[in-house]
């Protein structure tokens, strides 16, 4: 290209010298632009090789891992290399020294596995078709669809397992797991080196220590977790604890919450806001209703008893600050100001207008003349 | 010329001051009009019986700092809020400035946290209150109680919601706490009362009756600094180790320990020996009482009073108790077995200023034990011999000649006492209380003396006494004008003359006349009109009063507020009347009446259902009443007992 553009350059002598030397000189820096892109992007392509070459030097070294390697950062498929990387460690046998509680050193393997090995959802793969799985059993049984060789019981068996109370058949090597992240405790490289037991711990490690939590809980919205398994487990306890204080410090059990009270002045226990209160609300409501089948019940004096209901229903609707179960009663002491009902009537009468709901004086009402037409016989 | 140009009021006031009798301070409003000035600024409590005259009252007695409305048919939060919230009537400012002391006892269900919230936010001063008794009482009340700081005393029997939680917000709250009573919470435990003990250390009054508390509590309790009383009746898992706790804390003057079944006497040995400050103890049901208990009794110089009912004693007993206990005014040995002549003549001995004698069903006690106690003891006010049958005349002549300042006697189902010990009898004229239950031996000779002497009776019981008639009741209507409590039962002679007569007892207040088939509507109505403030009726099994007297009941007695119909020929209609038309009615037992549709029970709880606390009825009527009415009494906290 640099060749085509000095040609290029020599090529137009005859133009105008100032207009088009700018314009070739505009096409000569577009072509340098692009050349300079392509330089950087080949070069960026070449990078991963090198951080391999660098990676290299963690491993132990292991000739046959280097090619999965690559194919693992590529992330396009991670089938057989995997289980290449699996097969290749269990048969070389390392030694490491490192610092162990239970184990002395150097008796045990150390595998450590990739950050990308770890956090990938599955982690079998079929080799024919290369589909994903959790668990080796499921890869298992999606095999037998590939052909009857893998319909065999000896097939579909579970691989022998390691056991560290071994038996004299068979050498037992006991594996150990290193966490990748340089500088954790975890990590073969650490002074104090504490290896995990088997990849669930070292993936459960690595999510919970080196990842950030992702999933919230849905009833405290507070608590975060990494491993989905925590958060299940958290939500079975969540939100149980009924014993509150007013500080805001929530126990488990009523005798946690008293004894933290009697620690401190001023705490108390708290109610928790959401308990319902359904009595006080019914009883207006109920008050009317009785009061109207009352004046359904009673056909002789529906018209008094609605008039005497009527004058205390104005004054309750007028004053109404109480809200919560207004009845009648409370009113009447206003009802009795307003309509000024002290002198001059009966004693039968006054009594009448106490209950709006519930007096049947107004039968009574007008004196004796009443009592005594409702009466058969007998004084009054 | 105006009566204060001789007295000045200052002197009217402290006049004033020294009466007490509900009817006598009636009499001296109606003097003159200086009286009754002096009157209403003086009055400090009030007893309200209708909220609709609060407002009237309160501007009558602007001094009034006790006000008592567990009488009051409708306790709920809208009246409180009219009565005590910030823009309510003029009258109530000084009431939220004064009050003192408030009884909302027994106050329907409409009360709830918002009133109590209300009270505690408006009254500064209120040092006492009472919500006992309010079954649905629960936490969230408990903690609007917890905002009155000032308070000194509460309440709380019966609230059955309030369980520990409720019971530490007011532990916390109210820290200058004197008086707690928590008899019947049974939700309270051994948390609560730790928690109460920590933090309420003014504490001097507790009563934890019927809890399930254990030994814990009282360890708890031992540490009050100040506690002087402590009640703990009926403590079913509270046994003697837990008294030894006990005797760790403060000089205790007061225990009951009465029906605890763990209780046994090594328990209250080992309090006394600690507590040598007691003065009173009650501790009635102790399995028996040993002689170390016996012994220890010399320790309380300043004991006045014993009551161990029901247990065994003998005359060594009350021996050793005379010769221990010297200063002993009240002694309780009712239900008490092995109580003989001898015994009673050697407790009494040694005890001259005894007040308070209690030998029910001591049934081995004569003639020779009165006169005993009517020699030794010149003093007695309260005499209680129910069911000492050999008790006759003679003893009664003795008791009378000495002992004049005898207020109490009680002498049902003393089959011995005829007319003339009761002639002997009325030389007590200072007589309050009398009770002459299931004396059949006696007629209307013997109560006219008591009649005519005993003019300060307020209370009479003459229960199945088959003898009375008409005549007692006249000559009581004419000698006993302070009459409140009669109880006429069974005594079938009665007519509708005798019921006439009985209107002019102005004061009577409460009234049983089961079972009088000789009265009728006429004799009802009769009674009924002149009655103003009868508040207590009950005419079970009067089976000949028609609907004339239910209809004088329904329109003249306004007071009436507990009424028993049961198995009386009552009709629809006037129950319907007698129910909806007395606004005060809040209790009413409604068994076996046979006239009575089950519609008419609707109408009838319909008319009432505002107001109305407490029904009794059949209980097939559950089936056959609306679901509705059930639902509604429910709502406004009816509670209906079902026979």
């Amino acid at each position: 290209m640099v060749h085509l553009i000095i040609t290029r350059k020599g090529q137009v002598p005859s133009k105008p010298d100032e207009v088009l030397t700018q314009q070739q000189q505009q096409l000569i820096t577009a072509d340098l632009t692009s050349i300079i892109v392509q330089l950087i992007s080949t070069a960026g392509t070449l990078l991963p090789s090198v951080k391999t070459i660098g990676q290299f030097g963690q491993f132990t070294p292991k000739p046959a891992a280097v090619s999965p390697e690559q194919q693992q950062q590529q992330q396009s498929n991670n089938s057989m290399d995997v289980e290449h990387n699996y097969s290749t460690t269990e048969e070389h046998e390392e030694h490491e020294d490192g610092e162990t509680e239970h184990l002395p050193p150097g008796s045990y393997e150390i595998l450590q596995l990739e950050k990308e090995e770890i956090l990938a959802p599955h982690t079998h793969f079929c080799t024919i078709c290369g589909k994903g799985f959790k668990r080796d059993a499921n890869l298992r049984m999606h095999m037998r669809g590939h052909g009857d060789e893998y319909k065999t019981p000896a097939a579909l068996a579970k691989p022998p397992t390691v056991k560290e109370v071994g038996s004299a058949a068979e050498p037992v090597i006991i594996k150990r797991y290193s966490c990748p992240f340089s500088g954790c405790k975890r990590n073969k490289d650490h002074k104090k080196f504490q290896p995990l037991k088997t990849i669930l711990c070292v993936k459960n490690h690595y999510k919970r220590t080196h990842c950030d939590k992702s999933y919230v809980c849905s009833r405290c919205n507070t608590k975060k977790f990494s491993v989905m398994a925590d958060l299940k487990t958290h939500e079975k306890h969540c939100g149980r604890d009924k014993w509150l204080c007013s500080c805001g410090t929530t126990f488990s059990r009523k005798d946690k919450l008293f004894g933290h009270i009697a620690l401190f002045q001023g705490h108390t226990p708290a109610i928790p806001p959401d308990e319902t209160k359904t009595v006080v609300a019914l009883a207006p409501t109920d008050a009317a209703a009785a009061a109207n089948k009352l004046a359904d019940g009673s056909g002789l004096a529906t018209m008094d008893f609605n008039s005497g209901a009527q004058a205390l229903m104005d004054f309750k609707s007028v004053d109404d600050p109480a809200g919560a179960a207004a009845v009648a009663s409370c009113f009447s002491p206003l009802n009795f100001d307003s309509c000024n009902f002290v002198g001059g009537f009966p004693e039968f009468n006054r009594q009448g207008f106490d209950d709006s709901e519930a007096s049947f004086s107004f039968l009574l009402s007008g004196g004796s003349c009443n009592y005594s037409s409702q009466k058969t016989g007998g004084e009054s | 010329m105006s009566i204060l140009a001789v007295l000045t009021e200052d002197l009217l006031v402290r006049v004033n001051s020294r009466i007490e009798d509900g009817a006598d301070r009636r009499s001296w409003r109606l003097v003159c009009k200086e009286f009754l000035r002096v009157d209403s600024l003086t009055r400090k409590s009030l007893r309200v019986l209708r909220s609709e005259f609060i407002f009237s009252l309160l501007r009558r007695f602007p001094n009034v700092d006790a006000l008592d409305l567990s009488a009051c048919p409708r306790v709920d939060d809208g009246m409180l809020t009219l009565l005590l919230a910030r823009g309510a009537a003029s009258t109530t400012a000084s009431l939220r400035w004064n009050l003192r002391s408030l009884n909302l006892s027994r106050a329907t269900n409409g009360m709830s946290f918002k009133g109590l919230a209300l009270i505690a936010s408006a009254c500064s001063q209120l040092e006492k209150l009472d919500v006992s008794y309010n079954c649905r009482l629960g936490d969230r009340e408990a903690a609007a109680i917890s905002g009155i700081e000032g308070l000194k005393e509460l309440r709380l029997d019966k609230c059955l919601e309030v369980t520990d939680v409720g019971l530490v917000k007011i532990a916390v709250g109210c820290q200058k706490l004197e008086k707690l009573s928590l008899k019947w919470c049974m939700e309270i435990s051994d948390l609560g009362v730790n928690l109460l003990s920590v933090k309420c250390w003014s504490l001097k009054f507790l009563d934890i009756s019927y809890l399930k508390v254990t030994n814990e509590s009282l360890c708890s309790i031992a540490s009050l600094p100040k506690l002087e009383g402590l009640t703990m009746v009926g403590c079913p898992l509270v046994n003697d180790s837990g008294l030894e706790f006990l005797s760790r804390g403060h000089s205790l003057k007061e225990i009951d320990i009465s029906r605890c079944e763990g209780v046994s006497s090594s328990g209250l040995v080992s309090l006394i020996r600690a507590h040598c400050n007691l003065m009173r103890i009650i501790a009635g049901y102790l399995p028996e009482l040993s002689a170390a208990l016996l012994d220890s009794l010399k320790l309380l110089k300043n004991l006045t009073t014993l009551i161990i009912n029901g247990t065994q004693v003998s005359e060594t007993v009350l021996q050793t108790i005379s010769s221990n206990c010297k200063s002993l005014i009240e002694i309780g040995l009712s239900k008490c077995i092995g109580v003989t002549n001898v015994g009673i003549l050697q407790l009494v001995s040694s005890h001259q200023k005894l007040k308070v004698l209690d030998l029910t069903c001591c049934g081995s006690v004569t003639d020779a034990a009165v006169c005993a106690v009517a020699d030794s003891c010149s003093s007695l006010v309260r005499l209680k011999l129910e069911a000492c049958y050999m008790v006759t005349e003679k003893g009664l002549e003795r008791l009378a000649s000495s002992c004049l300042l005898l207020e109490e006697v009680d002498l049902t189902d003393c089959s011995g006492i005829n007319d003339s010990g009761l002639e002997c009898l009325s030389r007590c004229s200072r007589l309050v209380s009398l009770k002459l239950g299931l004396c059949f031996t006696i007629s209307d000779k013997g109560l006219s003396y008591i009649a005519a002497n005993c003019s300060e009776l307020c209370e009479l019981d003459l229960y199945r006494c088959t003898g009375i008639g008409d005549e007692t009741l006249a000559a009581l209507s004419n000698g006993c004008k302070k009459l409140k409590k009669l109880n006429i039962s069974y005594c079938i002679e009665i007519t509708d003359r005798g019921m006439k007569s009985l209107g002019s007892l102005g004061e009577l207040v409460d009234l049983e006349m089961r079972g009088l088939h000789n009265v009728t509507g006429v004799g009802l109505a009769a009674f009924a009109a002149m009655s103003k403030r009868l508040a207590d009726l009950d005419l079970k099994h009067c089976e000949n009063i028609d609907d004339s007297g239910f209809w004088a009941l329904a329109c003249y007695s306004h007071n009436l507020r507990q009424i028993n119909l049961s198995n009386c020929n009552i009709s629809d209609v006037t129950l319907c009347m007698v129910m909806g038309n007395l606004t005060r009615l809040q209790e009413a037992k409604l068994v076996h009446l046979a006239n009575i549709t089950v519609e008419g029970f609707e109408l009838a709880l319909r008319a009432c259902c505002v107001r109305i606390k407490k029904v009794k009825m059949v209980s097939e009527l559950r089936l056959l009443l609306s679901s509705e009415i059930l639902e509604i009494l429910h709502a406004k906290g009816c509670i209906i007992r079902w026979d």
